[in-house]
């Protein structure tokens, strides 16, 4: 299914009526930011012409109008980026799927992130938004953004330094899965880390219960390190034609993705370095290809059900 | 002389690594062939529902389905090796596949909810058991490698560690299944 934006008469009229308050948030913020640079330049102007103190006076007057102006807007804004969500991506999801909703202040919970085994780092912050919950015809599946770090403390001469580090930024996906299993399967990007890893627990000690599971398909095991509690059960849900699916999934993403099946649910962690379904401030909502990549990316997590064939029920689950 | 003790020490603990690892992987490959045969145990126990269920409908199948009931009897008598029953397992999975197609010829038992139970539950016992001998393969593989492998091979030869055959898929589940043919079992 394609999805014309441009032939889509409801969601141009919605597009339309953003624009000019886009546009009035645009401007407004243009104009505060002009202000600012030019009180800033007004300061160091005077301290150079050797009058510190009527520029500094000229300086700070536009200084605050552009802040006050900045801050003003700041309302309409978060006010134009949720219309943005529930009305433009609310109106192109229920176009692709009825069953399709958005809801910009819900996302996966930080326990779910843990409990999906994809990640070993206890996050110290979490963020989460934008929860899309569907149906693709037997098969329930849920996505959301997720960006979690970690901090690390380090001593400096002036005391303590904290860095902060992503363990995830992305969208997480959970599906139903086709088949009823009891125990875990997780699979890995096979980075330095993970080959050496499931070379040390393969060949000497296993840390964790879960054993890796070396499978037939080459091209499989040289993208992912599989693990499992159960062996027979890994390969029960990993069937060939499945682990073919996976790496076509794969192949369209720009990095590679994690996969973990447990009590017949799947989790995909697909990484990604842009904010998605984020309003345009400076650019034209009415630029097809704006709401387009916004669009694609829901489109590709739909066919997700289809591409991997969760909608096949013969193996006695509905 | 100190030297000498350390290296015979050193090659000593290398072998008790190496014996016990290539134990490890013999038994791996024992408890995978008990996998395989919990699952045909699993198997072979939906055959009397499926005959009683497709008996209930039709008359033109009893000659497949004697020669199900036949399969089973013989895949369940105890002196029967590994290879064998996995190779009787094939020829049951072929004409338990052959009869399944048959019965499109038969609306009710096909809308019977019994027999789509037991259609199901054929198909998951079908995938699991598949699961079921990769995994064994898997792990003949593995300890094949280690006996054949420098320098497991060492170690291998002196304690008369032989190779174990994978199992190969039967060639009829190998070819694509040919409807025709089917029909004309």
């Amino acid at each position: 299914m394609s999805f014309d934006i441009a032939n889509n008469v409801a969601l141009q009229q919605v597009l339309a009526t953003m624009e000019i308050e886009r546009k009035r948030i645009a401007a407004t913020q243009t104009k505060g930011y002009i202000f600012i640079t030019a009180g800033i330049l007004l300061c160091i102007l005077g301290f150079f012409l050797g009058f510190p103190i009527p520029g500094v006076i000229g300086g700070l007057i536009p200084l605050i109008y552009g802040g006050v102006l900045l801050f003003k807007i700041n309302d309409s804004l978060t006010a134009y980026q949720s219309a943005y969500k529930t009305n433009v991506i609310g109106a192109a999801l229920k176009f692709l799927d009825e069953s399709l909703a958005i809801n910009p202040y819900q996302g996966i919970e930080a326990s779910e992130f843990m409990y999906t085994q994809l990640f070993s780092n206890e996050p110290d912050r979490y963020k989460t938004e934008d929860l899309v919950t569907g149906c693709a015809d037997k098969t329930r599946f849920y996505f959301a953004e997720v960006h979690a770090e970690y901090k690390t403390v380090t001593q400096t001469k002036n005391g303590t330094r904290t860095e902060w580090h992503d363990i995830f930024k992305g969208i997480i996906f959970a599906a139903d899965f086709n088949k009823k299993f009891n125990g875990v399967t997780i699979v890995r990007p096979k980075d330095f880390g993970a080959a050496f890893g499931a070379w040390f627990s393969k060949n000497l000690f296993s840390f964790s219960g879960n054993d890796v599971i070396q499978l037939e398909n080459v091209e499989f095991d040289k993208t992912f390190v599989t693990y499992g509690s159960d062996q027979v059960e890994s390969r029960y849900i990993l069937t060939p034609a499945m682990m073919e699916r996976i790496l076509n999934l794969n192949h369209q993403t720009k990095y590679n993705i994690s996969l973990s099946f447990i009590e017949s649910r799947m989790y995909i962690a697909f990484p990604l370095n842009r904010n998605y379904f984020e309003a345009p401030v400076f650019k034209s909502l009415l630029s097809p290809e704006t709401v387009n990549e916004d669009i694609s990316t829901i489109k590709f997590m739909y066919d997700i059900v289809k591409e991997l064939d969760l909608n096949t029920r013969i193996w006695g689950k509905e | 002389m100190i030297i000498a003790l350390v290296v015979i020490g050193f090659i000593f603990l290398i072998g008790i690594f190496f014996y016990n690892s290539l134990i490890g992987k013999k038994n791996q490959v024992t408890n995978a062939f008990s996998a395989i045969d919990v699952m045909l145990k699993k198997r072979f126990d939906l055959i009397p529902n499926l005959v009683e269920v497709v008996k209930q409908y039709t008359t033109y199948e009893q000659g497949t389905l004697t020669k199900i009931v036949e399969l089973r009897a013989k895949a369940g008598s105890p002196n029967i090796s590994n290879a064998e029953k996995a190779d009787l397992d094939a020829q049951l999975g072929n004409s338990v596949k052959g009869l399944m197609v048959n019965i499109e010829n038969y609306p009710d038992l096909k809308a019977n909810t019994n027999f789509i139970n037991l259609q199901t539950t054929w198909t998951e016992s079908e995938e699991q058991i598949a699961a079921a001998r990769r995994t064994y393969n898997a792990s003949v593989t593995d300890y094949n490698n280690s006996i054949m492998m420098f320098p497991g091979s060492l170690f291998a030869g002196m304690l008369n560690f032989q190779a174990i055959a994978v199992l190969e898929t039967a060639a009829e589940e190998r070819k694509n299944i040919s409807a025709k043919e089917l029909f004309n079992n």
